[in-house]
């Protein structure tokens, strides 16, 4: 799928190739295809546990508003942005919600 | 070939295991102890039927079983390493029991650490003020010599090739000692005043790099990592000394990781980013630049001291 077109109904799930650990709050990581290393924070790390099951970003969203003191809207389009920018760098799969057997 | 071999099993203690072994290992601490258990045994046999079954399948040179590897040093021996408890060695005829023993003390002990899951980085590591301090870098960064400054300043020595670090249940890294042995270049023994003539060469095609024992100056029980410094030659006329960022960490760690090829040929990617995670959360890392000429290990030593001291200064006024 092309660039920027994450919406709240696609659902999101991590590719396998990676390595994570915590370091303090924040979660790290290593991407075996590229060997580049991230640094997700402590939020970002917490997005990645959820998405662990593959979740439509909507979930996502509940999900964080109800952990952090955030608004939805600020929220969404947040997450909207980071997941962009996990698109961008191969460390999530996105399918169409439609597309999914649950 | 003649194999001196011990008599009744010796056991000796290296890396933070109990060994008994069928062939002498001079470089080795003798263990006192003798009722206690033995973690690992090393004993001679003949391999060559298993390696020529399974060299074809796999690279020329090594070998990966379910628990077990392989590999051939031509003219030398051919190795196995099992699942962290038993290396078996099959010597050549007419091998150099020297250089034999090289690989047993490098190769064989790297492969017995990632399959105990102790994380070995290649490198040297000494004590100072209760911590264990590595340096590490490639081949030629002044390693040893930098060790050996801080020996002769009457600080203790942990390791000189292979620094085996473990982890406590709170993720907080110690050094285990390896053994009580130096290798140092001939050009290093000059700048450091000592006289080569007293020391074994290594192995006869090496015969510039020498085996100095440094008992007396030997640390024997595990230390908790205080800091590590990647060593880098420059072509500056300066040194410099700069912290690492914390994300930089990890492929240093990785890079410098001994014999880090098996990370992966083991499976132990994800082990091995988890265990680099702790050690660069507990731990400072710098990387020190210095000139390709004019370094002085003394000078280079004095200076970590200072940094050292005044991190712990630090620390304590907190």
């Amino acid at each position: 799928m092309k660039d920027e077109l994450i919406t709240t109904g696609h659902i999101i799930g991590q590719t396998e190739d990676t390595l994570v650990s915590n370091m303090d709050q924040d979660k790290v990581m290593m991407s075996i295809q590229t060997g580049k290393y991230y640094n997700l924070g402590a939020i970002g790390g917490r997005i990645w546990d959820i998405i662990e099951t593959p979740t439509t970003v909507g979930r996502l969203v509940e999900v964080l508003t109800l952990e952090f003191d955030v608004n939805q809207t600020v929220c969404e389009e947040q997450v909207i942005i980071f997941l962009n920018k996990l698109l961008k760098e191969q460390l999530i799969v996105v399918k169409e919600e439609a597309s999914v057997n649950l | 070939m003649i194999m001196v071999l011990t008599s009744e099993k010796t056991v000796y203690s290296a890396f933070g295991m109990r060994l008994t072994s069928e062939i002498a290992l001079p470089e080795l601490t003798r263990s006192v102890e003798l009722t206690e258990e033995i973690d690992v045994e090393v004993a001679i046999g003949d391999l060559s039927r298993v390696w020529n079954e399974e060299r074809t399948i796999y690279h020329s040179f090594y070998a990966v079983l379910d628990d077990q590897v392989l590999f051939y040093i031509p003219d030398t021996a051919i190795f196995s390493i099992q699942d962290g408890r038993k290396v078996i060695v099959s010597p050549i005829a007419g091998a150099d029991e020297k250089k034999i023993r090289l690989y047993l003390l490098g190769t064989c002990m790297g492969v017995l650490l990632f399959q105990r899951k102790t994380f070995p980085l290649h490198g040297s590591a000494v004590v100072i003020e209760g911590k264990a301090y590595a340096f590490i870098g490639d081949s030629g960064a002044g390693k040893s010599t930098l060790a050996a400054a801080f020996l002769s300043k009457g600080y203790s020595l942990l390791s000189d090739d292979v620094i085996a670090v473990t982890l406590s249940d709170e993720g907080v890294p110690s050094v285990v000692p390896a053994y009580p042995q130096q290798k140092l270049w001939q050009e290093s023994i000059d700048q450091l005043g000592m006289e080569s003539s007293g020391y074994v060469p290594l192995y006869e095609r090496d015969s510039k790099k020498y085996a100095i024992p440094v008992v007396a100056k030997f640390y024997t029980e595990p230390v908790p990592l205080g800091g590590v410094f990647e060593l880098v030659k420059t072509e500056d006329d300066h040194w410099e000394i700069e912290p690492v960022e914390k994300l930089k960490r990890f492929p240093m760690l990785l890079y410098h990781t001994y014999r880090n090829h098996f990370i992966s040929l083991l499976h132990l990617e994800q082990w091995h980013f988890a265990t680099s995670a702790s050690i660069a959360r507990h731990v400072d890392m710098f990387q020190l630049r210095r000139p390709t000429v004019g370094f002085t290990a003394h000078y280079l030593a004095s200076q970590i001291l200072q940094l050292v001291s005044h991190k712990e200064e630090c620390t304590n006024e907190r």
